[in-house]
């Protein structure tokens, strides 16, 4: 290909250096694309393909029904056996955009007659995704700086952890659609402010519109944007340009965001929402200003703008304070809250701390999702602020907001992604236009040769390859094109710009930095791919381990049990399981055999906003039997799961967990339930013969190590030998009265129990006539092992 | 096609009666009744003897009047050929049921000739007790008859009971009776009268595995490209013994040895030319089966997600794909012949419940006949869409229920079809773009 551009050179120069550069930009763009894709595909190869979590399960069974029975039977569907016994209206509480994307694409393909499964494209849709993202991160940069930056960009979105992380193949999640949203849409924002027409504002509230459908997360876009153009206000840098395309953006996207039924009236009736309202006001206010000082004097103006400002700004504000308080608009939401706090959550909601994706970030998980780019990003900060214009001040803001949100939730490091590729990509293109600026025509065709004499390697080392095809690609598109911002640019400051042309660098500093740059480049890439490979590719519903010989044995304890559940329980049976967000998979698995028309219902699944529900089955784990069998018939529950890590090692369990789910009953029932009887004397959380006599007895302990105690594991360790928490349990032996093991799998990590009937644990009643009485050689049967270490309650 | 006429014969035989030909005689009789495995076999040697002055072109067969559980039927004579078997109604008999048999060689006044009745009975084994716990065996009653049920006179009749196991808890003694290892010889008795009936009950250990196919739905898809894509939808069933109470894994493990009611795994053939076989239910691959390659087959060891226990179900995916040049010829005068199974083994000694088999036949074919080894039901055809397909391929759907293992038989499709179709999906494809 390379060779097809150079061949048309003699023909023109002009348009052989725009083809050569428009044919490059193509082949990394399309490289990047097939990278990314290709990345994500470990899962895939080594599993099947198959839907990973617990979301994407309940996302898929959504689109699954959507395509299935049609768009509008979707939107009111109520499924009756999810939440029991409350139920839910499914399509009023998603964000619709991920299966209407899904579900047009297969509607395209078998218009076509391209008989693909609705779950294949489920389960690729994230990584075709990525690929739009890794375009739309293109086109954005090259508005914010170059061509150049803008390929580098494209190619560390692709492959950056941090982004695969929620987009591999098989995680079929809001976010994997959500990043492409938020790309094209702040690229369209971008670009209706530099050119400040209406047809971009347009195309960016269309866009806000599909960001609205597809995630939570637009919430983030809707204050990224007002913030960015205040802080233009601020800096004096109002014009009309500005005003048209936030008045069209605003309005628009308001009207289109209100669509979603999940969104609804938010937009206008929350706190969260209000700064894009006060910036509207603000920028007419600032608007009519502009328009009275060409009417007024110096003085009168000056008074009016510090009257007018302060009087505006606090009625304003005591609007917003009054119609909050009246309840017209709803205070910031707990989970807003903790983004402010991070303390916040633990105390108050226990529910929302619980999910490990909630925690604080740790400075190894920004290393471990960007690698390099951590270090490079603050230079393309630098590099953006010194060259600072409209559209810049938007990347700066982007940038800060993002570090912090990051930082507080483990979760959002996902919206800091975008930013720190496109910021990464603008040092690297700073750099190697620096360091290759003199090096013209020969350099060129060196590495041009390079590239097209090991296209086979391509496939195996994808960056170090796109790296250097950046490298010419940054190089001659930034000769090609006078680069573009400066022609629109506001307030240019071509003092750096200038000093950067007398820098006389020798050529051996500048191979000595090529090679290093490059060097990083490849570290990056064999970073990413191992991140991905390890890390971030294992469907969590599959678990494999590898025995001595390297031999690979696949547990599939999880898919076992829920199989078990859908084929051989009541078709209205209802089971009751722990609620946090990783170990809901199992009620995902089961939602997805609805489609033989035998769904179970569940009690307790993601459903995080609903805690009281949640706080009695907590209470129900925390109990001992008996009171837990109280609850358990209030609910009316037929079967319980827990899942049990201790035969394998698996940690995840639900022993691991149960402390959240003591804290999230103890909110709730404080009398009943107090977190402190659960540790010993000295605050551990043991389940071995120290561990303290609640736990030991309490439902979860009994489910979980229900005839444990009777089994050896290896030779090596004593019976009832705990794996995970290596340790030997506390409470061996004991029967359950009010449940029966209705089924264990293979590996003991799925274990079910049937909530028995009253007829079947009482005895019936004998009349006294009847009864007998036994003989009176009568031996105790308890051993001394059975004497010791019991609780009465 | 021959089936199809011979079909419509039986329906007129039908409502022809038969009368009892007094002068045949059954001289002996050698039973035996096979109970090692879900299903009841009963295969029985009868030398006929025609006692009459006329030759006998046929005879009639048959079954105690409770016998409708019959899966299967087959006579063959001394030399091992099929003989034409059709129903009939018999003028003045009791009710049961009744088979014309038609003899290849008459027999003439005097003679005897030997032909061997097999049958197989479904739901004939009972569990009892109809449920029991984890540990427990499970035991089975057979009902049946100490006699051979005919309508004519039987002069010496001998029957062997083969038991899956020696544990036998009770059984009928209608002397002379005797019982060694697993096996109980009934008989001789001599001289019995047509239609006698004197209950035999057998009440045993059997832990053979007691799966039923509940549904079964095949769907065989031609490619003129060269192959031909076999997947089967199969719902299974423990229908021995209901489990009754928990079930521990923990006792489950310990217990290792073989003879266990529950079902862990069982094998599969297919044949020898598959290829890309999968097995996965509606939720994704199963990862638990083997697939080890025979000389003249392939077996396939299928492990459902979890063991079976009595009234426990599971319901899984099996597909293959096979070469199209074993199964599909052309004819010298230009029509194509499909020859495939009508349904393919599950598990040794299946019984189906219902069979669907769908074959979906390539774009634009015509003038399709069919041709089944066995009476089968046909449902209206439907059309399907496949890949980049926009013509539409007729379906073929056929229905049958209650198939045991020797219904593996080969029917045959023949249709009209031009060969330029074949390129009739790459060229819309083409246009499509």
């Amino acid at each position: 290909m390379v060779q097809a551009g150079s061949k048309k050179s003699p023909i023109s120069k002009i348009n052989s250096k725009a083809g050569i550069s428009s044919l490059i930009i193509f082949v990394v763009l399309l490289l990047a694309w097939i990278a990314g894709f290709a990345s994500r595909l470990f899962a895939v190869i080594r599993f099947e393909s198959i839907i990973h979590e617990f979301d994407p399960w309940f996302n898929y069974r959504a689109t699954a029904y959507m395509v299935k029975h049609g768009f509008y039977n979707f939107l009111n569907w109520f499924d009756e056996r999810a939440w029991y016994p409350l139920g839910r209206i499914v399509g009023g509480t998603v964000y619709p955009g991920l299966m209407l994307t899904s579900g047009s694409i297969h509607y395209i393909l078998h218009l076509l007659h391209i008989n693909v499964h609705i779950r294949d494209i489920c389960v690729f849709l994230a990584p075709v995704f990525s690929g739009l993202t890794a375009i739309s991160t293109y086109f954005l940069t090259k508005e914010l700086w170059s061509a150049g930056a803008g390929l580098f960009a494209a190619c560390f979105i692709a492959i950056v952890p941090g982004y695969i992380s929620r987009s591999v193949a098989g995680s079929y999640d809001n976010e994997g659609i959500a990043i492409f949203a938020l790309q094209f849409t702040y690229f369209l924002w971008i670009k209706s402010v530099k050119t400040g027409s209406v047809f971009w504002a347009v195309a960016a509230s269309l866009s806000y519109f599909y960001m609205v459908s597809a995630w939570g997360g637009y919430v983030f876009i809707i204050n990224l944007i007002p913030l960015h153009v205040f802080v233009l206000l601020l800096m004096g840098r109002y014009s009309n340009r500005l005003f048209t395309s936030y008045t069209t953006f605003y309005i628009l996207g308001l009207i289109f965001s209100m669509q979603i039924p999940l969104v609804g009236f938010q937009p206008i009736r929350t706190s969260e929402h209000m700064a894009a309202a006060g910036v509207f006001a603000l920028m007419f206010a600032v608007g009519i200003l502009r328009y009275l000082q060409n009417m007024m004097t110096k003085s009168e103006f000056k008074s009016l703008v510090i009257f007018g400002g302060l009087a505006s700004a606090g009625v304003v504000f005591l609007a917003v304070v009054i119609l909050t308080y009246a309840g017209y608009v709803a205070p910031w939401s707990g989970r807003f809250y903790s983004l402010w706090d991070t303390g916040y959550a633990k105390i108050h909601i226990p529910i929302i701390a619980s999910v490990s994706e909630h925690q604080p970030t740790t400075w190894f998980s920004f290393f471990f999702d960007l690698h390099v780019l951590v270090a490079t990003f603050p230079a393309g900060l630098w590099y953006v602020i010194k060259n600072i214009n409209d559209e810049r001040v938007f990347v700066v803001l982007y940038a800060l907001s993002a570090v912090y949100f990051a930082g507080v939730m483990v979760r959002l490091m996902l919206t800091l992604t975008p930013v720190v590729c496109i910021l990464s990509g603008i040092a690297f293109s700073g750099l190697l236009e620096l360091f290759l600026r003199e090096d013209d025509v020969y350099h060129n065709e060196d590495s041009e040769e390079e590239e097209h004499s090991t296209p086979s390697k391509r496939l195996y080392d994808k960056l170090p390859k796109e790296a250097k095809s950046k490298l010419k690609s940054g190089k001659s598109v930034g000769n090609v094109k006078t680069p573009t911002p400066q022609v629109v640019g506001r307030v240019q400051k071509m003092k750096h710009e200038q000093s950067k042309e007398s820098d006389g660098i020798g050529p051996n500093i500048r191979s000595v930095v090529t090679v290093v740059i490059l060097l990083l480049l490849m570290l990056f890439a064999v970073h990413c791919t191992w991140v991905t490979s390890n890390a971030y590719s294992s469907p969590s519903i599959v678990l494999a381990s590898y025995g001595s010989d390297g031999s690979r044995q696949i547990l599939d304890d999880f898919r076992e049990a829920y199989f078990w559940l859908s084929q051989n329980t009541d078709d209205d049976a209802r089971v009751m399981s722990c609620f946090s967000n990783s170990c809901c998979i199992r009620v995902g698995l089961r939602l997805s055999n609805s489609r033989n028309g035998r769904n179970r219902t569940t009690l307790v699944d993601n459903n995080t906003w609903n805690n009281s529900h949640i706080a009695l089955v907590g209470k129900a784990m925390s109990s001992n039997e008996t009171a837990a069998y109280e609850i358990m018939t209030a609910l009316d529950v037929d079967y319980v799961l827990v899942i049990f890590g201790g035969v394998i090692g698996y940690s995840g369990d639900d022993i691991n967990k149960f402390l959240w789910m003591v804290r999230i009953a103890e909110g709730e029932h404080p009398k009943d339930i107090r977190e402190s009887d659960y540790f010993t004397e000295h605050g551990e959380f043991r389940v071995d013969s120290e561990g303290s006599p609640t736990l030991l007895n309490c439902l979860m302990y009994k489910l979980s190590y229900y005839r444990f105690g009777e089994l050896k594991l290896d030779y090596r360790t004593p019976a009832g030998f705990d794996r995970t928490r290596n340790a030997v349990i506390g409470n061996k032996d004991f029967q359950l009265t009010y449940l029966e093991e209705a089924y264990t799998t293979e590996h003991w990590l799925v274990r079910v129990y049937r909530v028995k009937k009253p007829d079947e644990f009482n005895r019936p009643r004998i009349p006294v006539a009847n009864r007998v009485v036994k003989s009176p050689s009568f031996v105790s049967k308890k051993s001394t092992k059975r004497k010791k270490g019991f609780h009465k309650e | 096609m021959r089936r199809g006429i011979c079909l419509l014969i039986c329906l007129t035989y039908v409502t022809a009666l038969e009368r009892i030909n007094n002068q045949l005689v059954n001289k002996n009789v050698e039973r035996s009744i096979d109970l090692t495995s879900q299903l009841v076999k009963i295969s029985s040697a009868i030398t006929l003897e025609n006692t009459g002055k006329d030759s006998v072109r046929s005879f009639l067969v048959a079954l105690e009047p409770n016998a409708v559980d019959i899966s299967y039927i087959n006579v063959k004579d001394s030399l091992k050929d099929d003989l034409k078997i059709l129903p009939a109604k018999v003028d003045g008999a009791k009710d049961g049921v009744f088979y014309n048999i038609m003899l290849k060689q008459p027999v003439d006044a005097g003679r005897s000739t030997t032909v061997i009745l097999e049958v197989v009975l479904t739901k004939r084994l009972e569990p009892y007790p109809s449920s029991i716990t984890q540990k427990d065996k499970q035991l089975v009653r057979y009902f049946g008859n100490h006699y051979f049920y005919s309508p004519y006179v039987t002069t010496k009749q001998k029957t062997e009971v083969l038991l899956s196991s020696r544990s036998v808890e009770n059984y009928t003694k209608l002397k002379p009776v005797a019982q060694s290892d697993s096996t109980i010889t009934y008989g001789p008795y001599t001289n019995i009268q047509p239609f006698t009936v004197d209950e035999m009950m057998v009440h045993f250990e059997n832990n053979s595995p007691f799966l039923t196919v509940t549904r079964l739905e095949r769907i065989i898809e031609i490619s003129h490209w060269g192959n031909i894509a076999i997947e089967e939808h199969i719902e299974i069933r423990h229908t021995g013994a209901q489990l009754k109470g928990p079930f521990s894994r923990y006792d489950y493990q310990r217990d290792t040895g073989s003879t266990h009611h529950s079902i862990k795994a069982y094998r599969t053939i297919l044949p020898a030319s598959a290829h890309s076989i999968y097995y996965r239910d509606s939720n994704g691959n199963i990862s638990t089966s083997t697939v080890r390659p025979r000389k003249e087959w392939i077996e396939l060891e299928l492990r459902p997600r979890f063991p079976l226990f009595g009234g426990w179900k599971s319901s899984y995916v099996l597909g293959y794909s096979v070469p199209s040049y074993q199964y599909l010829f052309k004819k010298p005068s230009g029509e194509y012949v499909l020859t495939m199974r009508l349904i393919d083994h599950v598990f040794d000694d299946m019984f189906v419940e219902e069979l669907e088999t769908s074959i979906i036949l390539p774009v634009g074919v015509s003038s399709v006949k069919i041709d089944t080894p066995y009476e089968v039901e046909r449902l209206p055809d439907e059309v399907t869409y496949k890949y980049l397909d926009n013509l539409g391929r007729s379906v073929i759907k056929l229905r049958k229920t209650d198939l045991v293992e020797q219904h593996i038989q080969d029917f045959e499709i023949t249709y009209d079809w031009k060969p330029q179709l074949l390129l009739h999906e790459p060229l819309s494809c083409l246009l499509e773009e």
